[in-house]
C-alpha cells in the first residue's frame, strides 16, 4: 500500500515479495495497517467490556455519530496532502445548513433549493479560502483562521443568532432520516463521500496533481502542474463537503443553528492525521481517513456504553489517540 | 498501483457491514395516562420551592415596583446599564435581553451594550473589564462560571458600578456590597413538572435516564435535583439512570449511546430544551420512541411537543419576565433602595394541550406560522 503515497513508486514485482513486503511494513508499523489493527483491538476491548458494544443497533450509531468528521475530513485529506490546512469548516458548516434552511423558508420549500444553496455556500467559502491563499500567498492557516471567524459570524447574523426551522419531510428523508439499500442515509452519505474521494485521489490525475503538489510544490510547477488551480480545488471540495455535512445534519436535526460543531475542525484534522496524512503534505490516504474518524468515534461510543465519566473520558480519548498516532507513525 | 479490488476491501467490509435493513429499537408502550392523566391547573408548584444559592427565601419580582416619583428620578439621571451574557445564541438568552432593555427604554435607560462570551471564561473576563472601562452605572449579567470569573465580578462593586446577576452568583460576592440582586427562574419547580409529567408517562417500576449537565452550576444542578426529590418523594417505584455531557455539542452522541447501553430506560429528562432536541434527534434515528420532558421553550422545542412526538412537556422559565424584573431590580438599585438577594420567578408547565398560549406568555408575541401549522396538524390535542 505504500505506493498510495507516492504514485511513481514501482510494485514489486512478485507475490512473494509483495507478501514479504506487507509483513515487514506490518512489523514496522507503517500506516495503514497498524490503523486498521488499532481500529480492531478497539472493537475487541471495547465488545468484551460491554455487553452493548458489540451489536448492528450500535456500529450503525457508531456510523452516524462519525459521519459529519468523515464526510469533511474527506476534503481535508486533499487539503493537507497539497501542504494546506482548513480551519474553517466547521464555521462552513454552520452557515451552509443557515444558507439550506433560509432558502428554504424564504425562496421555495424544496429539498432541491435547500441542497443547491447549502453546497453552494460551503463550495463558496472554500472557491475564497482557495484564492486568497494561492492569489494573494497568505498561509492557509492564516486564511482559514479568519474565514472560520468571518463564516461564523455571518451564519449568526443572517437570523441574529435564531435557529431557523425545517419542516421538508423529502429533505429529512434524503439527507437525514431515511434509509438507502437499508442503510442510514447520514452513512450513505459518508460512502458516497468516500467513494467519490477514493476515486479522485487515487485513480484520477487530480489526485495525482494534490500529491505532487503536496510532495514538491516547485517541482510539481515546473513540471506544468497550475498548483494554484489544483489547491483551490482542493479548498472548494472540503468546502462543497461541509455543505453536504449541513445538509445531514440540519435534516437529522430538523433545524439549522449558527452554533453548531463549534470546535469541530480539530476532530476532522485529529481523524486525517490519525488516518495517514502528513501535516508537511504528499501523503495520505482516504480510507486511513475513514478508519481514523472511525477510531475517534468508537472511542466516544465505547467511553459511553462504559459509564465513563465526562472529564475521564477525555483524557482516556486524549491518550489513546495520541498512542495510537506514536505506535502507527514511520 | 494495485488493483482496485485491493485498495478498497476495507471500504467493502464496511458497506456490507452496514447494508443491512435494522428494525427500531423497541421500547414499552406508553401509559395511557400519559400527559392526559396530569390536571394543567394542578401541576407544578404553586410558589417558589427552590431556595437561593446561600439557602436565601425566594422574593416576589412585585416587590421592585416602582413609584411614579421613582419612575421620574430615574428618567432625570440618564443612566446607563451594561449587559453581559454568557451567549446570544439561545432563545432564553434573547427573551432576557429584550425583557431588560424594553424595561429600561420605557424608564430613559440606556444600555451601553450586549456582550457575548459564548461560554468562554476568558472572554466573558475581557468583556465584564471592558464594559467597566466605559463606567456604566450598572451592569446585568449572567457568570459563564461562578468560580473563575468572581475576582472580575468583585471588580464592579470596586469601581462603584451596580451589579444585578442571573441565574448564579460567583463564589464568595456579597450582598448588598457586591451585588444587587440575582433572579432566577425556579429551576427545582421546573424539575418538578418535568418529573410528575414523566411520571405519568411511566409503568410501575419503569426507569427513566436523566440528560445532566456534568458542570457544576446552580440552575441546572437545582433542575436535576427536582426531577429526582420529586420522583422519590412521589414515584418511589421508578429507577434513574443518570449519564452527564459537559459539551453541549456532543449531546447528541452521548445521549444516543447512553438509551443504547441503559435499554431498559422508558423515559427521559433533559436538563434544558437544546439538549432534549439533540436526544430526539438521536432517538429517531435509532428508532426509539419514548416519553421525553425538559426545562425551557424555544421555538423548536414548542413546534416538538405541538406535534405530539416524543417531547411530552416542558417547565418553562419566563425568560422576558426575568429579564423584566432584572431591569427592576437594577432601578431600585441604582436608586439606593435595599433589594432582595434572590428573587425567583413563577415555573410555568407547557404541555400540548397549551402550547400556543405558553407560547404567546414566554415569547409576549403571537406563533409563527411554524408552530401554528404544527399545531393545527395535531387538533384537537394542540391548542
Amino acid at each position: 500500500m505504500t505506493e498510495l503515497t507516492a504514485p511513481n513508486v514501482v510494485a514489486s514485482s512478485t507475490r512473494t515479495d509483495r507478501r514479504r513486503k506487507l509483513l515487514q511494513n506490518m512489523l514496522r508499523g507503517e500506516r495503514p495497517y497498524m490503523l486498521y489493527i488499532a481500529f480492531v483491538v478497539l472493537l475487541v476491548v471495547f465488545s468484551l467490556s460491554s455487553p452493548w458494544f458489540l451489536s448492528l443497533d450500535n456500529f450503525l450509531n457508531i456510523g452516524r455519530q462519525t459521519t459529519l468528521v468523515s464526510i469533511i475530513a474527506v476534503g481535508m485529506t486533499f487539503v493537507i496532502i497539497a501542504r494546506q490546512i482548513d480551519l474553517s469548516v466547521a464555521s462552513t458548516l454552520a452557515l451552509s445548513g443557515m444558507a439550506a434552511a433560509l432558502a428554504m423558508s424564504q425562496i421555495s420549500n424544496s429539498w432541491i433549493v435547500g441542497a443547491i444553496a447549502g453546497l453552494g455556500t460551503g463550495a463558496l467559502v472554500g472557491l475564497l479560502n482557495g484564492i486568497l491563499t494561492t492569489q494573494l500567498s497568505i498561509p492557509s492557516f492564516l486564511v482559514t483562521l479568519g474565514s472560520l471567524s468571518m463564516a461564523r459570524g455571518l451564519a449568526m447574523m443572517v437570523t441574529n443568532t435564531k435557529p431557523v426551522i425545517i419542516t421538508n419531510e423529502t429533505y429529512f428523508a434524503i439527507f437525514g432520516e431515511g434509509t438507502f439499500l437499508g442503510i442510514p442515509v447520514p452513512i450513505a452519505w459518508t460512502l458516497v463521500a468516500m467513494i467519490v474521494g477514493i476515486l479522485l485521489l487515487h485513480y484520477n490525475v487530480f489526485g495525482r496533481r494534490i500529491y505532487a503538489v503536496g510532495g514538491n510544490p516547485t517541482a510539481a510547477l515546473y513540471s506544468g502542474i497550475n498548483t494554484k488551480w489544483v489547491t483551490t480545488a482542493a479548498f472548494v471540495l472540503t468546502g462543497a463537503l461541509a455543505g453536504l455535512a449541513a445538509l445531514v445534519l440540519s435534516a437529522r436535526s430538523h433545524a439549522a443553528r449558527p452554533d453548531v460543531v463549534q470546535g469541530m475542525e480539530l476532530d476532522v484534522i485529529a481523524a486525517v492525521i490519525l488516518g495517514g496524512c502528513s501535516l508537511f503534505g504528499g501523503r495520505g490516504y482516504i480510507l486511513g481517513t475513514l478508519f481514523g474518524s472511525l477510531i475517534i468515534g468508537t472511542l466516544n461510543n465505547g467511553l459511553v456504553l462504559l459509564g465513563v465519566s465526562s472529564p475521564m473520558q477525555l483524557v482516556i480519548k486524549g491518550a489513546i489517540i495520541v498512542a495510537a498516532v506514536a505506535f502507527t507513525k514511520r | 498501483m494495485k488493483p482496485i479490488l485491493r485498495q478498497t476491501l476495507p471500504l467493502t467490509a464496511l458497506i456490507a457491514a452496514t447494508a443491512i435493513s435494522i428494525a427500531p429499537s423497541a421500547r414499552a408502550e406508553v401509559p395511557a395516562t400519559c400527559v392526559k392523566g396530569v390536571d394543567l391547573a394542578t401541576l407544578g408548584p404553586k410558589s417558589i420551592v427552590g431556595q437561593g444559592p446561600h439557602g436565601e427565601k425566594a422574593a416576589s419580582p412585585e416587590v421592585l415596583a416602582l413609584s411614579d416619583a421613582d419612575a421620574a428620578k430615574i428618567k432625570e439621571k440618564h443612566f446607563k446599564v451594561g449587559i453581559s451574557m454568557q451567549t446570544v445564541n439561545l432563545d432564553w438568552a434573547q427573551l432576557q435581553i429584550q425583557g431588560i432593555t424594553d424595561t429600561l427604554k420605557k424608564y430613559g435607560v440606556t444600555v451601553t451594550g450586549v456582550a457575548s462570551a459564548e461560554y468562554q471564561v476568558d472572554k466573558q473576563i475581557a468583556d465584564i473589564e471592558n464594559t467597566i472601562q466605559q463606567h456604566p452605572d450598572g451592569i446585568i449579567s449572567i457568570p459563564v462560571d461562578f468560580t473563575a470569573t468572581a475576582p472580575t465580578y468583585k471588580k464592579i462593586a470596586k469601581a462603584g458600578i451596580k451589579l444585578v446577576l442571573m441565574d448564579s452568583i460567583p463564589t464568595g460576592l456579597k450582598h448588598p456590597e457586591e451585588y444587587a440582586s440575582m433572579i432566577s427562574a425556579d429551576s427545582q419547580g421546573n424539575g418538578q413538572i418535568a418529573a410528575q409529567i414523566l411520571a405519568s408517562c411511566m409503568p410501575q417500576g419503569g426507569t427513566i435516564g436523566l440528560v445532566n449537565f456534568g458542570v457544576d452550576y446552580f440552575s441546572t444542578n437545582e433542575r436535576t435535583k427536582g426531577v429526582r426529590e420529586w420522583m422519590q418523594k412521589n414515584r418511589p417505584d421508578i429507577k434513574m439512570k443518570q449519564v452527564d455531557f459537559t459539551d453541549p455539542p456532543k449531546v447528541s452522541q452521548i445521549a444516543g449511546d447512553f438509551l443504547t447501553g441503559n435499554p431498559d430506560i422508558k423515559g427521559l429528562f433533559a436538563v434544558w430544551d437544546q439538549p432534549a432536541l439533540d436526544t430526539l434527534s438521536s432517538m429517531r434515528a435509532q428508532g426509539i420512541d419514548i416519553p421525553v420532558t425538559t426545562v425551557d421553550l424555544g421555538l423548536q422545542s414548542a413546534i416538538e411537543i405541538a406535534k405530539g412526538g416524543p417531547l411530552k412537556a416542558t417547565g418553562s422559565q419566563r425568560p422576558y419576565d426575568q429579564g423584566v424584573a432584572e431591569a427592576m431590580a437594577m432601578m431600585n438599585a441604582l436608586l439606593g433602595k435595599e433589594t432582595p438577594g434572590w428573587i425567583g420567578v413563577q415555573s410555568l408547565p407547557v404541555t400540548q394541550s397549551n402550547v400556543l398560549e405558553s407560547y404567546k406568555t414566554v415569547f409576549k408575541k403571537e406563533p409563527p406560522p411554524e408552530l401554528t401549522d404544527a399545531c393545527n396538524k395535531a387538533k384537537p390535542a394542540c391548542n
